[in-house]
């Protein structure tokens, strides 16, 4: 390892490719602050990044930014486009503007943190980590979630948590519809105390009366659980 | 008692087959999954001959000329794919995941295309770190769940295969039932263990063309433009989804017919969606064509295949690689003469089972129960799975030199001609004795 390098590197996302290659090179030589100063709302930006490194977008992105991200903290300073932080494993990622449809889709572990509100499908196929969304969230939000948490400070559109396997959904406001196999049901003070936990962590402070939405688990089987009657074909 | 004669019945709407299909549905209130492929007759590779080197050309000397086989799937795009898929034979097999699959029946088949040079993949259940031990080249398989997606799996892998549908259920996610949800399958896909899964259809982050575009820009910077990335599609709407999948950028296309098999699927979707492979291929290739990308995106295809010469026909239609998968498990011994009580308390006897679908396998081939899977030797499996793709080669390269054939890819559907007219249409190419191609001027029909 090379000497670590803690003033920001400031590049331009003139070509995607070759910031992503460079930015990766430049982990692997030290570097531990890059600044992307015209991200230009290019796709694919911050793309299966390992850390340890801070990298600022200062400005928008486009799809998948950030996307199969792997330790690296990621900051957005504007709007995100679909698929942020898609099926990432570690790391973190703020975006400070809104995210559009698929935000953290697949993601098995970190954090993503959205000041604002998320479109569709948010979570979706979520697998662990926490997605924290300061605004609302669109249909579909945590749809066939497995694991890990969606925070929702705002309020969530129709069809939340459609499907989930497992994991926790929160959300602070109202609720448009809950998705097949969905219910609330109580926060604990456990529970609630561990939520404002996390988003305190990424200073949100104040109190919200979270409901807490869960699988009820009706989907998990077909109605037979008799294995003979999968024979009678 | 007197049957007057008639006690198989008379009747072929109300068969005792579909007569005893209500009595279950109307006492399960649920339709039938079962595992294996359609029980539907289609017009098969039986019904395609091909045209050996007679007067008009040379055939080969069977025991001593060559006839190449070597397929590279993803070469046509260098600027895009730094390391293609080489194998030494154009069959490959196909993706059957972990928890379709025990991990025995995984590392065997690894081991046996690995010893014929040729690849595996994953399936849909994540990498298994014994799987990519076993299979020198290996292909990794996203589906809309993505179970088990990992940043670094993905790099290890020698390629990615986007699923877009299958075959055996088009339009449709992925089922797995309950029985072969173990306490690993379910760890690997972050499921409770024992649920009955079903998957979504629809990708979590793309809905259509244009997003997949990018999303495949995802993945080639993921892992950094090394290896190439097919789409699998269900042969559906053939013509139209080819060219939309080459505009997405990809770099092959594994087109799976309806012939294809599945561990588990409703059974309305198995016998009644999607189309025949032997339907599917000219057009695709033809659909490749007319975007002018022949040789720059592969087309391989799957669904049904047997043998060398049913390989050997695929290519002739057009395709450039044949992925197969239930062949490649009767070659481990599924369905083999061995513990038939057991295959008798399925209801089933060898050579007639298709009960992948509960994890009882009595050959320990598509179950998670170790003492079943303990019927299965890797070693044994993989040293099964390469003969036999050695004796398919051999088939396929002896039927190319009748042909007068160097090379295995310059087979070409003027060397075959079918023998119905089903297949004569669906193929496309002439029937013989008349020389006349049933169906649209396209393929030559109305000649």
């Amino acid at each position: 390892m090379s000497e670590v390098i803690t003033a920001p590197v400031l590049l331009d996302a003139d070509d995607g490719h070759r910031l992503n290659r460079r930015m990766r090179d430049l982990v692997d030589a030290g570097t531990r602050a890059i600044t992307v100063t015209n991200p230009r709302s290019r796709h694919n930006l911050g793309v299966g990044q390992h850390g340890p490194v801070t990298i600022t977008f200062a400005g928008s992105v486009g799809y998948y930014s950030g996307g199969l991200n792997n330790g690296a903290e990621i900051i957005i300073e504007r709007s995100a486009g679909w698929g942020t932080g898609e099926a990432m494993s570690a790391g973190r990622i703020e975006v400070r503007g809104t995210c559009a449809l698929g935000t953290g889709a697949s993601m098995r572990g970190g954090t993503i943190v959205v000041r604002g509100n998320c479109g569709p499908r948010t979570a979706a196929n979520m697998k662990g980590g926490a997605l924290i969304v300061e605004g609302n969230v669109g249909y579909l939000a945590g749809f066939m979630t497995h694991a890990g948490d969606l925070i929702v400070c705002g309020d969530s559109g129709e069809a939340l948590g459609d499907s989930l396997w497992a994991g926790n959904i929160w959300v602070a406001g109202t609720i448009a519809g809950l998705g097949a196999d969905a219910k609330v049901v109580e926060t604990t003070d456990e529970e609630s105390a561990r939520i404002h936990g996390l988003l305190r962590a990424e200073g949100i402070d104040g109190t919200f009366d979270f409901k807490h939405v869960v699988a009820e688990q009706k989907l998990w089987y077909f109605d037979a659980r008799d294995p003979e009657a999968w024979l009678r074909i | 008692m007197s049957d007057h004669g008639y006690t198989q019945g008379r009747s072929h709407i109300w068969t005792s087959e579909t007569i005893r299909d209500i009595h279950a549905k109307a006492e399960l209130g649920r339709y039938q999954i079962r595992g294996f492929s359609t029980f539907r007759k289609f017009p098969s590779w039986d019904d395609l001959v091909f045209l050996p080197a007679v007067m008009t050309r040379l055939p080969l000397e069977g025991y001593r000329e060559h006839c190449e086989t070597k397929t590279v799937i993803g070469g046509g795009k260098p600027d895009l794919v730094a390391r293609p898929l080489e194998l030494d034979i154009p069959v490959y097999l196909t993706s059957m995941s972990f928890g379709a699959l025990g991990a025995n029946a995984k590392m065997a088949l690894g081991k046996g295309f690995t010893a014929a040079g040729s690849a595996s993949s994953t399936g849909e259940g994540g990498m298994l770190d014994e799987e990519r031990a076993a299979a020198s080249k290996l292909i990794y398989q996203m589906t809309p769940s993505r179970y088990g997606l990992d940043l670094e799996h993905l790099r290890k892998a020698d390629a990615i295969e986007v699923a877009l549908g299958q075959g055996a259920k088009p339009g449709t996610g992925g089922l797995l039932l309950g029985m072969k949800i173990s306490e690993k399958v379910a760890k690997m896909r972050s499921l409770p263990p024992g649920v009955d899964q079903r998957s979504c259809v629809r990708h979590p982050d793309f809905l259509g063309a244009d997003d997949l575009q990018v999303k495949l820009e995802e993945l080639r910077e993921a892992t950094d433009y090394q290896v190439p990335i097919f789409l699998k599609l269900a042969a559906c709407r053939v013509e139209f989804d080819i060219k939309i999948a080459v505009k997405t950028g990809c770099d092959a296309i594994l087109l799976d017919g309806a012939e294809g098999a599945t561990a588990a699927a409703p059974e309305y979707q198995l016998d009644n969606c999607g189309i025949p492979l032997i339907a599917s291929i000219r057009t695709a290739r033809r659909a490749i064509e007319d975007l002018g990308m022949s040789g720059k995106v592969q087309l391989v295809v799957s669904g049904g295949i047997r043998n060398g010469v049913d390989v050997a026909k695929c290519l002739a239609l057009g395709a450039d690689a044949v992925a197969i998968g239930t062949s490649a498990l009767m070659a481990l011994g599924c369905n083999s003469i061995q513990y038939e009580d057991d295959y008798a308390a399925l209801g089933t006897a060898p050579g007639a089972c298709h009960h992948c679908h509960t994890g009882r396998c009595p050959v320990g081939i598509t179950t998670q129960d170790p003492v079943l899977e303990a019927r299965l030797d890797p070693e044994e499996g993989g040293r099964r799975v390469a003969n036999f793709l050695r004796a398919t080669m051999m088939e396929l390269t002896g039927v190319a030199k009748s042909v007068g054939k160097k090379n295995v890819h310059n087979l070409e559907p003027e060397d075959l001609r079918a023998t119905s007219l089903e297949a004569s249409a669906f193929a496309g190419v002439p029937l013989a004795g008349v020389e006349w191609t049933v169906g649209p001027e396209l393929f030559g029909g109305g000649r």
